[in-house]
């Protein structure tokens, strides 16, 4: 094992290092958005709406992510007339698909304060917006800290996806670089480390603000 | 929208689809069966008195599941290249395990969520430690752990896809093939994610009628 190879490609595998933190942040604050957005859709006073949502949680939770950017990246053009570039693409699908599943976390958080709470914050004589806030919100989204960090560590992973589109992040510049000086070993197990670096990271992240701001019971 | 949809080539490119809904199908079950296999080995020994087995078993949770199963397949597949393991072999081995870390997890949790006096009970009766293990705690952590096992199972099934990247001919890649043939891309993805949704559906279905549904017989029995 030589691992010369990495020392003399590392701008360049940082350079997509930088791509794929990049992708993971813009995706993280977009699906954040997207999420409450969906959880809006599908609490609606509308059925119709109501129900496109909930078709929508369902056939991307059941739909493989590297589907989902293909029908964005080569599926949507044709249709919608407009070409994304791969890294768009990938960033859109990335938003779409992750959407779905934290949508789902913001569920099960809200649905984990005690409904006697919310009562009790009404009978009281707030209104509905300020039980949100002051009550509901402040609950749930302390409970909701360990799930969202594991989604978004997943999120972090998936962004790897990108390269089969052709986005340079960290796994399609490895790639590039196998593809130029074939050194596989060398260089799968520096990417597996890179991850594992950035991934576990996020997970201690994730894992101090639970402790930091656990509930005090 | 000038889009004209033609669905007619799916049907018209059945048999490929069946080739890759049969891949696809293999793959999800054979790596379930090794992600199953690795979970509850690594799973049992994360709840080991043993430190250096808890820590080996919590080291392992940790470095699989941090590293994307993109960098598995493609270790194996090209990390590896000169073991020249065919390419279905590699997806195996990727998917049983990266997705048997998540197992694990869910498996150790299980058992922890089986009051120790059970397993007390069991060898205090005269049973050997893994007759306990066998008879009273895993019956009992596998009704628990059921829902999540179906989560995890229906993400294998999906991450399977990942396997048309080093070229297995499952249902993603058929259709990456059917859309250079006939430029309906739409049409083939919507496809497969049907198919998808349909083996997805199936097997975390059967996952929770197995298992779940006797939670509740345990639950009114004691």
């Amino acid at each position: 094992m030589n691992f010369a190879v990495v020392w003399r490609n590392l701008p360049y595998l940082l350079q997509g290092l930088g791509v794929t933190l990049q992708t993971a942040a813009l995706v993280i604050l977009g699906g954040t958005v997207f999420g409450v957005a969906l959880g809006v859709v599908r609490t609606s006073r509308i059925p119709l709406l109501r129900q496109v949502a909930i078709a929508y949680i369902e056939a991307i939770r059941g739909t493989p992510l590297l589907v989902v950017l293909f029908v964005v990246y080569f599926g949507l053009p044709p249709i919608i007339g407009y070409k994304f570039t791969a890294y768009q693409a990938s960033v859109i699908g990335f938003i779409l698909f992750i959407g779905a599943y934290i949508v789902e976390d913001y569920r099960s958080g809200l649905a984990s304060v005690p409904r006697g709470q919310i009562e009790a914050g009404l009978a009281s004589g707030l209104t509905v917006g300020q039980v949100l806030c002051c009550i509901t919100l402040p609950q749930a989204i302390r409970r909701m800290i360990p799930t969202l960090f594991n989604q978004f560590v997943r999120l972090l992973k998936f962004t790897s996806v990108a390269s089969v589109i052709g986005v340079t992040e960290l796994t399609g510049a490895a790639l590039a670089v196998n593809a130029r000086e074939f050194q596989p070993i060398e260089i799968i197990l520096t990417l597996a480390v890179s991850y594992f670096v950035v991934c576990y990271a996020l997970s201690l992240v994730g894992r101090w603000l639970n402790t930091r701001y656990a509930i005090q019971t | 929208m000038a889009y004209q949809f033609d669905w007619s080539v799916l049907w018209q490119y059945r048999g490929m689809l069946l080739q890759g809904f049969s891949y696809t199908l293999g793959l999800s079950l054979i790596g379930l069966c090794g992600a199953i296999a690795v979970g509850v080995i690594v799973g049992t020994g994360g709840t080991s008195a043993r430190r250096w087995l808890r820590a080996a078993c919590g080291g392992y949770v940790e470095v699989c599941r941090n590293i994307p199963l993109l960098v598995h397949m493609y270790f194996w597949y090209l990390g590896l290249s000169a073991l020249k393991l065919p390419s279905f072999w590699c997806a195996i081995l990727a998917l049983a395990i990266y997705s048997g870390a998540y197992v694990a997890e869910v498996v150790r949790a299980g058992i922890q969520s089986v009051p120790r006096g059970q397993e007390a009970a069991g060898l205090a009766s005269g049973l050997t430690r893994r007759q306990a293990l066998l008879y009273i705690v895993y019956p009992q952590a596998l009704r628990m752990v059921a829902p999540s096992m179906a989560g995890i199972f229906s993400q294998l099934i999906k991450d399977s896809s990942l396997a048309s990247v080093i070229s297995v001919a499952e249902l993603t890649f058929q259709a990456g093939a059917i859309e250079g043939i006939t430029f309906r891309t739409f049409e083939a993805y919507i496809g497969i994610s049907v198919a998808y949704l349909l083996i997805v559906t199936t097997i975390s279905q059967t996952t929770l009628f197995m298992f779940h549904r006797r939670a509740t017989d345990v639950g009114d029995r004691f």
